[in-house]
């Protein structure tokens, strides 16, 4: 049997999907010591999680040094990696939607988006039949269209108090997002029975 | 845009030392013995080919391809793979003299990188054509040579995953209520978007049978071991009856642990047509090469013959390929300036004893030490050996 290499997100994505392994009929050790170790091996199961940040775990799989891995689909769509998409964990569901201040039009000759999510804003609104300038943010995406940077943000909500409590509001829902199980895909072919193995067995708790 | 350095190489371009270099060329030998020696004839067509020809009719993306001007102002693209080149010239002109023809090729590619380093712009492709057949049999050829291919570099932990595109056409448009349904799941087929396949059946408002067969479907499908366990999914079709001689042949060749099958393959190469697959190869996180029936490109070039083909990366190749030792002896010889007759004299007999022999005079070396490091064994002649004798 050979070793499975799966990459993991850190923080609670984590905690969630390795208790679903363990749910799964994994043997693997009750209490894990995270503190600041990025890998972790589990000999009775010939598995070794990579601890990652959640945005370069499709890297990871994509160039195979992780044969599978957990990412949240926001990352997946953003990034556009060659993996395959085996399951939705339906773990840390939220979605992706635009927000601005109430009542507001966006400007009409170069409506000004905010986000983490480029990609993602500029296929949606292509979509929409709309040209946009995408202003790249790492955080504290709500405060842009506070004070003028921007028309509209596109950012992740998961209970939309954020929003609410920065005086934003919803305007469109884009896309729902969740954790997914990705496979690299030649690990996929080669190592294809244990990861239909972990698929099936993983399928059975989410359903 | 900071400015170019003068190391700087354009994004996704490599130097090939010499240690590469010669496994490169150790690959390419037993690849051209291998090809050779099962009726292939080498060809090479030119790295730079119109924009509205191949560029266009290549399956490769757009945004890919190198694109320049030449002096009459038509666009010219760095051929981005070798199917297309291959299949201009064969349909202009060897398609008139033999049929069907067996072509190979070992030779660079270009594809412009977009996401990220770690990728190659340029690499090199090695691979067969089979032009003018469209029996079973020529698809078994070039699965079975793929398979041997591998094997004859000593590379056996691989797979090779088969589909039919006419087989998945056939159960898309069954299972489904319209085109652009059908289009949708055969787009997510290709961006092997499992979850995302299931999401868009169940949102379809499909039929309970339908969308129960194609659900069904997309769990069996990826991994079937015998060609009876899709019976369920088609009519009687041609297609199927075709992959059943398929894999019967690769059988008969005691082939068949190397092969499974998965009828949700697609690929964003729109041309091909029939059989396609994949390979991988433990060692690499890519797939290390593809092929398929392409009788669509053929019409594309305005010819009804069938075609099928492979090809391989030499790039990955080497990522997976064993050990590979060279036992040549490499010897320096350094000599004295008023020696040169002597040390030429003793190099053209080592190298007729088949050594590598770099003949260096000694008023040319900063550090003698460091540079015999780089041999196998270091020869001096110098006027105190020959007293010596």
């Amino acid at each position: 049997m050979n070793e499975l290499t799966i990459a993991m997100p850190k923080g609670r994505i984590f905690e969630e999907a390795y208790q679903m392994l363990i749910d799964a009929g994994f043997n693997l050790p009750e209490e894990v010591e995270m503190s600041r170790k990025l890998m972790i091996e589990i000999p009775e199961e010939k598995i070794r999680f990579i601890l990652a940040k959640p945005t370069d775990v499709p890297v990871y799989v994509e160039h195979g040094v992780a044969d599978i891995g957990i990412a949240g689909k926001d990352t997946l769509l953003e990034l556009n990696r060659n993996v395959h998409e085996l399951l939705d964990l339906k773990i840390s569901k939220c979605y992706i939607a635009s927000a601005g201040l109430p009542n507001t039009q966006m400007n009409e000759i170069a409506p000004r988006i905010a986000t983490k999510y480029p990609n993602i804003a500029m296929s949606y609104y292509k979509e929409m039949g709309e040209q946009v300038e995408i202003i790249e943010l790492n955080g504290s995406i709500e405060l842009a269209p506070m004070i003028g940077l921007a028309d509209r943000i596109v950012d992740i909500v998961s209970t939309g108090r954020t929003l609410k409590e920065n005086g934003l509001v919803e305007y469109e829902h884009i896309t729902d997002v969740s954790s997914r199980l990705i496979a690299n895909p030649v690990s996929y072919r080669m190592k294809s029975e244990r990861i239909q193995d972990l698929v099936s067995r993983l399928k059975k708790l989410v359903n | 845009m900071s400015s170019i350095k003068m190391f700087e190489k354009p994004l996704g371009m490599r130097d090939t030392l010499p240690a590469i270099y010669e496994k490169v060329e150790a690959v390419r030998q037993t690849g051209r013995n291998f090809l050779r020696g099962h009726g292939f004839d080498f060809i090479k067509t030119p790295s730079l080919e119109y924009y509205d020809t191949v560029g266009k009719a290549s399956a490769i993306y757009d945004a890919s391809l190198f694109k320049l001007v030449d002096s009459q102002g038509n666009t010219l693209v760095l051929r981005p793979d070798m199917t297309t080149p291959i299949t201009r010239v064969a349909t202009s002109k060897l398609l008139k003299e033999k049929i069907p023809l067996r072509l190979a090729y070992f030779a660079s590619v270009f594809r412009a990188q977009q996401t990220e380093g770690g990728r190659p712009a340029e690499f090199e492709q090695m691979g067969i054509e089979i032009i003018g057949d469209k029996s079973v049999f020529a698809d078994a050829e070039v699965i079975v040579t793929a398979i041997q291919l591998m094997q004859s570099y000593g590379i056996d932990s691989f797979k090779i995953t088969i589909g039919h595109a006419g087989l998945l056409n056939c159960i898309l448009s069954d299972y489904t209520d319209h085109k652009e349904q059908e289009h949708k799941l055969r787009t997510l087929l290709v961006e092997r978007n499992y979850v995302g396949f299931e999401e868009a059946v169940e949102s379809f408002d499909l039929p309970k049978t339908k969308s129960d067969a194609l659900l069904q479907f997309i769990n069996e499908a990826t991994n079937i071991k015998a060609i009876e366990d899709i019976e369920k999914y088609v009519r009687k079709n041609d297609a199927l009856v075709y992959m059943q001689q398929l894999a019967n042949l690769i059988e008969t060749a005691n082939l068949s642990q190397y092969v499974s099958f998965d009828f949700t393959l697609s690929s964003h190469m729109n041309y091909y047509t029939g059989m396609l697959f994949e390979l991988f190869a433990e060692g690499s996180g890519f797939a290390i090469g593809n092929g398929g029936r392409y009788d669509g490109l053929l019409n594309h070039f305005g010819s009804e013959v069938g075609a099928t083909g492979f090809g391989i990366r030499v790039d990955r190749l080497l990522e997976v390929l064993p050990k590979f030792e060279v036992e040549e002896e490499t010897v320096a010889v350094i000599f004295e300036a008023e020696l040169f007759t002597k040390a030429l004299q003793l190099a053209n007999e080592l190298r007729q004893q088949g050594s590598l022999v770099t003949l260096q005079s000694k008023d040319g070396i900063a550090d003698e030490k460091a540079f015999a490091l780089n041999f196998n064994r270091t020869v001096y002649v110098s006027q105190e050996d020959l007293s010596n004798e």
